[in-house]
């Protein structure tokens, strides 16, 4: 009856789709696909970085790794300062948006304002930080000199517990914009007949806040305290320039160990080793991550 | 010539049949409706048509092209959606002449038909407004615009009234007959209320499940549904059916006079000689009785007056005849009260039996039986 | 409690926090136009007795700061424009359209959005090398697309997602075919996600720092975010009046975005973090 029947209508769309996702499939594979299995693959050489020179190693150097102490030290150091961090983050980042979600004056403008962290360079962030903890010159130890809160200029850089309390408080900082963000868009969308509802019903306040706000909270926390915890995980700029990893490795976490390894020690092939150990973790959350929004898509 | 035609045609999605093996013939300037229940398929079957789902299997010709695989956009239909999916960034006169645009329709031609079109439905005063602007009824005026304006050969109607309050429905489908009186173009027409399909169509599709249940005359369908489920879905109140057995004639437990009888809960009636087809025999069957087709005063049944819904000029109640729920329609002054006990006869004539096990009605006047 | 009184309450103690969180930016404007002198006074003064510029002009005229701005004006701009003109084509391609593979890549995309910048720098710093594109600034374009193209992706995953699919369906009636409908029918709808789209990527660009501290060692080619640190970290004395006057300068475009367009910026924000 016919010749040859024409080609699927569906067939056809799927070859423009194709055609449409190719240049960034090509981006992702080369860019980034590439260089990660490059990464693994540079793991098992001894490469030194200037020259590009290398030797056949195997699996010497993550035996290296699994005996460094420096490995462990950086490892409970991004512990210490993850954990440290996400939870300054997410207190901050709820408790400002309950706030921001609030009748206030100038509310617009308060939430613009309140992002501006987030947004902000971190090389900016970070030269106006260190300014500020400043032990001769900086404003905070003034400040809490006068408020007799401490008798001493504070060195808040360069000893410790003090540096990793640093940089808790500004990553907390910088970052808990991201939480008010999401946060308030999910508060915003709760809709005013749920609150109603329970005053009619007698609740009160605090009430109305554990029965109504919270349950609506938690798909978005578990997404937030996910990412924030890959993405705090995974940074170097913000500590790189706030401490250099010290006072003497105190705050170098696993980001730190790797470029030490790479750029200074010329350690290339050690450092993809370290590298490969990071991916290793942050793929584990990623697995974690994608569950719990799959099941919160199909909740 | 614009028919259009429906060969076998099948869609799955994964594993859920959502059309089943379906044959359509539509005449050329037919309005038909595909009516029946959510999940039915009737809305899968127009997008099919439209170009927008592929079928599974089978064919769908319009004319006498295949267009399985054929863009929508080659088509030569018009679609109006539930949601009217009015361009928001563009003015009503944008939108209107969007569908010329795309057919390479020059100024000042192009302004002309749309114009045209505008005013035929009342929209000259909205063209540079932005959809956004306009009520309901207006949006729902432009979308059909937008479709009309191209004059194609079939126009597709996806429950268009169905976002609309009660009496600008009422309107609307008053002016949708008369644009397709005017046009005379194929209209196939989707909807779940059966009382748009009823008033608009020449033919109507009855589907459930996937299936194809009847396609006949708004009257045919009324007054002879192919079966049980047609007819319980069509007609508000909806019909009574009343589950029973089918005797006779000449078999034990029927009277002699050759005549069949149906058993049906309280309800034990002699049918009236040549009711039914040929095929009909004893067995487990359902009685179907319009509520019009119940008469209150004498007769050889009585029932308890259960609750009476009065409307202003008539009055639907609900009654009990020994165990069998019955709905009836009586004129709006009828004296009768909740709690009462009343008399009453059924039009022997215009009682429907439908076989129990395949659902098909067996009277003699049904098509094809 | 009434209800305005509640309102008053609430918002001192936003404020009061607000203004703690924006109290370091103030202290960067407000260091940056102070002499030098008044600078190292103690007790440190909080409103400047005097008003200079100087620091500024010198950051102009005595330092690479203008030729490091230009870098960065050129590296965002560039990887902007590619990042969203390959996302968007791709996000309609993941939102739209059916082919195997789909939901493996759109995973895929997930995953590489969370990688580290300092697993990728490594090799990506021999990659470039062999390419002879060491040092230059189509590296760093090169690079920056890495990252800023998963988030350009799941950004305008969200807002495509959120249009209609009947618009383009009536459009595909109405005679257009797939690409007809998409130039005339989503990307109008979807602008606004694009420009969100668009300055967000900017503004990763506009502050990245560890790609551009290794791919780059030559002041001509290197961008802001290296070029400050490098430029004044160097020194034996760390000169803070330069380095609040270049942080202030180098918060300029941020400033600007943000003055005008922050709702356009977070709106789709939150609502994509929120899908995931």
């Amino acid at each position: 009856m016919h010749s040859d029947p024409p080609p699927s209508l569906e067939k056809r769309y799927a070859r423009i789709g194709v055609v449409l996702i190719a240049p960034t499939v090509l981006v992702f594979c080369a860019v980034i696909l590439y260089p990660l299995i490059s990464a693994i693959y540079l793991s098992l050489f001894s490469i030194y970085t200037p020259t590009l020179a290398g030797e056949w190693v195997g699996v010497d150097n993550y035996t290296a790794l699994l005996a460094s102490g420096d490995f462990w030290n950086a490892a409970r150091n991004t512990l210490i300062w993850t954990v440290g961090t996400l939870m300054l983050q997410l207190v901050f980042g709820v408790a400002m948006a309950l706030l921001l979600n609030q009748s206030i004056v100038f509310r617009s403008l308060a939430r613009s304002l309140v992002l501006f962290p987030y947004f902000l360079s971190t090389v900016v962030a970070v030269l106006v930080w260190r300014w500020l903890f400043n032990d001769l010159y900086g404003i905070l130890n003034h400040v809490l000199l006068i408020a007799g809160l401490i008798d001493a200029p504070v060195n808040w850089l360069g000893q410790m517990p003090n540096a990793m309390i640093s940089i808790i408080l500004v990553g907390a900082w910088k970052y808990f914009p991201f939480v008010v963000i999401v946060v308030l868009a999910r508060l915003q969308s709760i809709p005013e007949q749920l609150y109603e509802a329970a005053t009619i019903d007698g609740a009160g306040p605090f009430q109305r806040f554990t029965d109504i706000t919270l349950p609506q909270l938690r798909d978005v926390l578990v997404v937030v305290v996910l990412l924030r915890a890959i993405w705090d995980f995974k940074e170097f700029d913000l500590i790189y320039l706030m401490t250099g990893g010290g006072p003497v490795r105190a705050t170098q976490t696993l980001s730190l160990l790797v470029y030490e390894e790479a750029f200074r020690l010329n350690r290339m092939g050690m450092a993809s080793t370290y590298a490969v150990a990071m991916m290793l973790v942050l793929l584990g959350f990623t697995l974690v991550y994608l569950r719990q929004t799959n099941r919160i898509e199909e909740g | 010539m614009a028919e259009v035609v429906f060969e076998k045609v099948r869609k799955t999605f994964g594993s859920t049949i959502a059309v089943n093996e379906l044959d359509l013939t539509i005449e050329e300037g037919e309005f038909v409706s595909l009516l029946g229940p959510s999940g039915c398929g009737k809305t899968t079957t127009l997008r099919m048509l439209a170009g927008l789902e592929e079928p599974s299997g089978g064919t769908i010709r319009i004319g006498d092209r295949v267009v399985n695989s054929v863009p929508p956009a080659q088509r030569d239909i018009a679609m109006v959606f539930q949601s009217y999916a009015l361009y928001p960034h563009m003015t009503v006169g944008k939108n209107i002449a969007y569908p010329l645009k795309k057919r390479g329709i020059r100024e000042p031609e192009r302004s002309g038909r749309v114009m045209a079109t505008a005013r035929l439905l009342e929209l000259e005063t909205l063209l540079d407004r932005k959809p956004a602007q306009l009520s309901g009824g207006q949006q729902q005026r432009v979308a059909l615009g937008r479709a009309m304006v191209r004059e194609p050969q079939v126009f597709l109607l996806d429950e268009p009234l169905s976002n609309l309050d009660a009496r600008l429905r009422a309107h609307m489908r008053a002016e949708l007959i008369e644009v397709h009186r005017r046009i005379g173009r194929t209209m196939i027409y989707v909807t779940h209320d059966q009382l748009e399909a009823m008033t608009m169509s020449t033919r109507i599709a009855v589907m459930n499940a996937g299936v194809l249940q009847q396609f006949a005359t708004p009257a045919d369908i009324f007054h002879r549904p192919a079966n049980v489920f047609v007819a319980g879905f069509i007609g508000s109140p909806a019909m009574s059916l009343v589950d029973g057995e089918l005797t006779g004639p000449g078999s034990d437990g029927s009277d002699g006079d050759g005549r069949f009888r149906v058993h049906c809960g309280a309800l034990d009636v002699a049918l009236p000689a040549g009711l039914l087809n040929r095929s009909a025999a004893p067995g487990p069957i359902s009685l179907g009785i319009r509520p019009e087709d119940i008469l209150l005063g004498s007769g050889d049944h009585t029932a308890a007056v259960g609750l009476v819904e009065r409307t202003g000029h008539e009055s639907i109640v609900r009654l009990d005849a020994q165990g069998t729920p019955l709905i009836m329609r009586a004129p709006g002054d009828t004296p009768i009260e909740a709690g009462e006990t009343v008399r009453f006869s059924l039009r022997g004539e215009r009682l429907h039996v439908f076989d129990s096990a395949t659902g098909r009605r067996l009277n003699a006047d049904t098509e094809n039986s | 409690m009434n209800a305005s009184r509640a309102r008053m309450i609430w918002s001192v103690v936003t404020w009061t926090i607000v203004l703690a969180v924006v109290f370091p930016l103030i202290w960067m404007i407000v260091t940056s136009v102070k002499p030098q002198s008044e600078l190292f006074s103690i007790p440190p003064t909080l409103m400047p007795e005097t008003i200079t510029f100087e620091h500024y002009w010198r950051l102009l005229t005595d330092t690479p700061f203008l030729q490091y701005f230009r870098n960065s004006m050129i590296l965002a701009v560039t990887t902007t424009v590619v990042v969203v003109v390959l996302g968007t084509l791709g996000a309609y391609s993941l939102v739209r359209f059916k082919y195997r593979g789909r939901e493996t890549l759109a995973t895929l995309v997930l995953f590489t959005y969370l990688m580290p910048s300092v697993v990728l720098v490594v090799p990506l710093y021999l990659m470039m090398a062999k390419l002879g594109l060491a040092n230059t600034l189509a590296s760093l374009v090169i690079a920056y697309t890495t990252f800023a193209l998963p988030y350009a992706l799941w950004l305008l995953r969200s807002f495509m997602s959120s249009i209609p699919v009947d618009l383009e369906s009536a459009a595909l009636v109405d005679g257009a075919d797939r690409m007809g409908a998409f130039v005339d029918v989503i990307l109008p709808q979807a602008l606004p996600g694009i420009v969100s789209t668009a300055l967000f990527t900017f503004i990763l660009c506009w502050n990245e720092y560890l790609f551009a501290l290794v791919l780059v060692n030559s002041d001509s080619v290197r961008p802001l975010t290296a070029g400050t640190m490098n430029m004044l970290i160097t020194s034996f004395n760390i000169d803070w009046s330069l380095l609040m006057a270049a942080s202030v300068m180098m918060s300029l475009p941020l400033i600007v975005i943000f003055t005008f367009l922050q709702g356009t910026l977070t709106k789709g924000f939150g609502a994509g973090a929120v899908k995931g």
